[in-house]
């Protein structure tokens, strides 16, 4: 009886006729390489290393502008950023002190002085280019430390000073509505 | 003669899709790069603001450089009074357009602010007066903010004033 049972159901015809699974297909992403591979190029065209150095820096709260003055093409840049508690000095983003060191510590200004002059004399003798000073501060900033940066630039031998603002065509129709106002 | 089973006949045919190149290693490394590029990019527009040096004026001089000096045939001055000298001369918080042969023209400030709508008139009618002239000189009192002092050589260069020089009265240390 178990013999005839098994022959039964081993009968060709009565197999059961195991479907075929489609294969998963792969997550198609040609589309989104595509996009991606727009914004690297977007992106590698924007960036460059001049871009870094006069990168906004979100503590500081620039003024804004009209005008926009271009770096010179061969310049040896030095930028000096002016928080409303510290100063940061040079590529190397040196801390200097408080912006109050440069009216009160003969020793800061002094040590200012000799950096400025330092770096002035690498960008002449080494990358045969034009000494600039990058000044980066803060709106609420006094001028008179700005005034003793300008100073010390000058008397480093530095031949022209940028100021980095916020570019805003509008500034001044905006100012007089709130003066208006 | 020789019988294969179906599965096998499938087999021996070349049935497969041509496959998509392995886009997935690129995908990785793009997705490493494309981060670090966005920390990287400024979003913000940093505009740059070139100042020249002026030389002998107000007790202070400045090295030469930038394109500045020239001749001082003509000499437009906007001096920028700080609130503290204000007090000490009993005079109002404002600016103060000294021009040769002309008085000396104060722009008062309203409320506490410096009127820069005023001062781009005045600037508008001395270059209507002298076409050619594009050199003036801003002296600012300490007290006065930086912001200000950007917004004020900014003034002067949209109205064609490209050597702006820059004075301070203070004692120089160097």
């Amino acid at each position: 009886m178990q013999i005839l049972d098994k022959l039964k159901s081993s009968n060709k015809s009565e197999r059961r006729v195991r479907k075929k699974f489609e294969e998963a297909k792969g997550l198609s992403i040609t589309s989104l390489m595509d996009v991606l591979t727009i914004i690297l190029v977007f992106l590698v065209k924007n960036i460059s290393t001049e871009v870094i150095k006069i990168s906004a820096e979100p503590n500081i709260t620039y003024p804004h502008t009209i005008t926009n003055d271009k770096l010179l093409e061969k310049a040896g840049t030095t930028p000096i950023k002016i928080f409303p508690d510290r100063v940061v000095v040079g590529t190397e983003a040196l801390e200097y002190g408080s912006p109050a060191d440069l009216l009160t510590n003969a020793q800061k200004r002094n040590d200012l002085l000799t950096y400025l002059k330092k770096e002035a004399e690498d960008i002449i003798q080494h990358q045969k280019a034009e000494t600039c000073l990058l000044v980066q501060a803060d709106y609420s900033i006094p001028c008179e430390y700005i005034t003793e940066i300008v100073r010390a630039a000058t008397a480093a031998g530095y031949s022209y000073i940028y100021f980095a603002t916020l570019e805003d065509a509008d500034w001044l129709k905006k100012y007089s509505v709130s003066l208006a106002e | 003669m020789r019988q294969y089973r179906p599965s096998a006949m499938r087999q021996q045919k070349s049935q497969t899709v041509p496959q998509e190149p392995n886009l997935v290693p690129i995908m990785n490394l793009f997705l490493a790069i494309i981060p670090m590029l966005l920390m990287m990019v400024v979003i913000s527009q940093i505009a740059l603001l070139a100042l020249n040096f002026s030389q002998g004026e107000s007790g202070v001089s400045y090295g030469q450089g930038g394109g500045g000096g020239g001749a001082k045939t003509e000499k437009v001055e906007i001096h920028i009074l700080g609130e503290q000298y204000a007090q000490e001369n009993n005079t109002t918080l404002g600016m103060e357009i000294r021009e040769p042969g002309f008085k000396p023209m104060t722009i008062s400030a309203i409320n506490g602010y410096y009127d820069y709508v005023t001062l781009n008139k005045t600037l508008q009618e001395i270059r209507s007066r002298k076409g050619t002239l594009s050199d003036i000189t801003v002296l600012v009192h300490p007290d006065v903010l930086y912001g200000d002092l950007m917004k004020t050589i900014d003034i002067c260069k949209v109205n064609g004033f490209t050597q702006v020089h820059y004075t301070a009265t203070k004692v120089e240390y160097y």
